[in-house]
């Protein structure tokens, strides 16, 4: 198996486009019926382009994380379309989907829940594998886990703890090894960082960059820092209320004086540099 | 190792204690076997009086005790003084019948709630669960002698099936197959009634320990990566939702000698429910003191074995 998964993508088409997507949840009364409804996303478009990093930013409950799990289908959308390379997620046959979300990845942002805490981290990285048939022998799904630990800087020795014996930036590491095990395209950082102190922000950080250097990913970067959202995307999008109130460079987003959520959320705007340059020195998170 | 030792020493203390308390509160409690004796026109107080001497209960509580606990050590348990005889041969045949029934309805009850409560965790909300929902609630509400009378007209009105007893009286003239047969079918009933009565309580169980786990992000993540739903369910769900229904399955374990007491006397099945009847009513309080007594060894061995089932399957209390 290649280490390197760069797939040729027109630049000018987006590999993910989203359109009028809209969300709701029933609210259910006696014996089930249905009383009434609350819409968690109103008719959001976005576009994400081959190997660039869009943020996705806004107040808690505006419905990021509501929008992330429509992306991978772990919620069904009411209405709108998610075109990935030009097919419909939404209207795919299963098993034509099941091949195409190999190439889509969400990484929630508690990796002490997001990882099964009865598996060793080889079991947790050999299962993906296991389930599309990538790997025939042990031997080569061994060699597989080698190539993507080694990428994400994970020692050999954590392949045999578990997770809840590895500290928040480790498991971090596993849960994006595990993602990047089945050579995605596109992946959804949803408040990734936000569980992890500054240092190991930093380093997983600079790991996420040097991932889509290498192999040309895509990231949906979820986040209510607007700092690191300016330090880590070339483009921003800002959502309240289920909507998306602006798209925009990162320096466009933060001196245009449009929403009072967004002032609140970042008083100023560092540049990347100044974010992630002090924090590379640090030494490992373990 | 260690902890397997230190829990079996805390049974063995759980145990005396249930046994100090038993045998305190029975002997305290009003009347007894020779009260019982005197209201027989037949035999003389001076009878009474020497029945009373011969069998020690002349004695104060505590030397009683002691001697009762001097006849445990010899397997005695007691000398039933309803049966003339010592009250672990008694028991042992009434317990072996008792666990032969709980032990094929607990089995039974699990094999039908473990399936029906995954199923509702998997289509929570759905008509399936909804369905399942309503019948658990139905077989809830029915109170176990109900459902035991009910079965009882059934066999007696159907003929399909006997209507108590674990054997026909001339079944011992039989062949083996026949013999198998013959226990199988005045098994039927009873296992069902205890079966119908345990299965509600676990399915809900099993059902609630399943939807917290499957709204786990380990099992969403999980899912992400396109792991089939029958893998998620047993290789993540069921596994990391154990942890419950292990400490339930030591429960049911516990309660095997317990649980079909009342269904034997209804279902009239040689166990131990007609056996302690007798004996309570009959202030019979040795024969009482050992049924107690075995509950709560087998709650120990339950217990015991939950814990070691445990420590078997999360990894996590094994770090510990």
């Amino acid at each position: 198996m290649a280490a390197d998964f760069k797939t040729a993508q027109n630049p000018s088409q987006p590999i993910m486009a989203v359109r009028g997507l809209t969300l709701s949840y029933a609210r259910r009364g006696v014996f089930n019926a249905r009383r009434s409804s609350v819409r968690a996303l109103r008719d959001i478009s976005l576009e994400m382009f081959a190997g660039r990093t869009l943020a996705l930013v806004g107040p808690s409950g505006c419905g990021k994380t509501s929008l992330a799990r429509c992306l991978v289908l772990l919620e069904q959308p009411s209405a709108g379309e998610i075109v990935y390379k030009g097919e419909n997620l939404i209207e795919m046959k299963r098993e034509h989907l099941k091949s195409v979300l190999r190439e889509i990845h969400l990484i929630f942002q508690d990796s002490a829940t997001a990882l099964n805490p009865r598996l060793t981290v080889e079991d947790i990285l050999a299962e993906p594998l296991l389930i599309h048939g990538l790997g025939t022998t042990n031997e080569e799904r061994r060699q597989r886990i080698q190539e993507v630990t080694a990428q994400v800087e994970l020692p050999a020795t954590w392949l045999n703890k578990r997770p809840l014996d590895l500290s928040g930036g480790q498991r971090q590491r596993v849960a994006i090894a595990r993602s990047i095990m089945l050579q995605p395209r596109l992946l959804i950082l949803d408040e990734a960082l936000s569980a992890l102190d500054l240092s190991t922000q930093g380093q997983i950080a600079n790991l996420l960059l040097d991932l889509q250097d290498r192999h040309g990913l895509t990231y949906l970067f979820i986040t209510h820092d607007l700092t690191m959202a300016s330090a880590f995307a070339s483009e921003i999008a800002v959502m309240d209320a289920g909507r998306v109130v602006r798209r925009d460079s990162p320096s466009k987003v933060f001196t245009a004086n449009l929403h009072t959520n967004c002032e609140t959320l970042a008083p100023d705007s560092p540049s990347r540099e100044t974010v992630l340059a002090p924090l590379t020195p640090l030494g490992n998170d373990e | 190792m260690i902890k397997v030792a230190s829990r079996i020493l805390h049974g063995l203390l759980l145990l005396a204690g249930v046994s100090v308390l038993a045998f305190t509160l029975l002997s305290v409690a009003p009347g007894n076997f020779f009260d019982e004796l005197r209201l027989n026109p037949q035999v003389s107080p001076a009878t009474v009086a020497a029945l009373k001497i011969q069998y020690g209960m002349d004695r104060p509580l505590p030397v009683r005790y002691l001697r009762w606990l001097a006849s445990v050590t010899r397997g005695d348990f007691g000398y039933s003084l309803s049966y003339h005889s010592a009250v672990a041969p008694l028991l042992m045949v009434r317990a072996r019948n008792t666990l032969f029934l709980t032990g094929l309805a607990t089995l039974l009850a699990w094999m039908v709630a473990l399936p029906w409560g995954v199923l509702e965790a998997l289509h929570r909300g759905g008509w399936v669960d909804r369905i399942g929902g309503g019948v658990t609630a139905a077989l809830l509400a029915i109170p176990d002698v109900l459902l035991g009378l009910i079965l009882l007209l059934l066999a007696a009105r159907t003929g399909w099936f006997p209507t108590g007893g674990m054997v026909s009286a001339d079944a011992s003239n039989e062949a083996l197959p026949e013999r198998l047969r013959d226990i199988a079918v005045h098994l039927f009933f009873p296992v069902v009634a205890l079966a119908l009565g345990t299965v509600p309580v676990l399915v809900r169980h099993v059902r609630s320990a399943m939807i917290l786990v499957l709204d786990s992000p380990f099992i969403e993540a999980a899912h992400g990566l396109g792991i089939p739903r029958w893998r998620l369910v047993y290789r993540h769900a069921l596994p990391a939702g154990m942890n419950s229904l292990i400490s339930l399955f030591g429960f049911s374990i516990g309660a095997l000698l317990s649980m079909s007491l009342l269904m034997e006397v209804v279902l009239s099945w040689p166990g131990l429910g007609p056996l302690v009847l007798e004996a309570i009513l009959a202030r019979d309080i040795y024969v009482v003191i050992a049924a107690v007594m075995l509950s709560s060894v087998f709650l120990v061995i339950g217990n015991l074995l939950a814990d070691v089932l445990l420590y078997w399957s999360d990894p996590r209390i094994r770090a510990v």
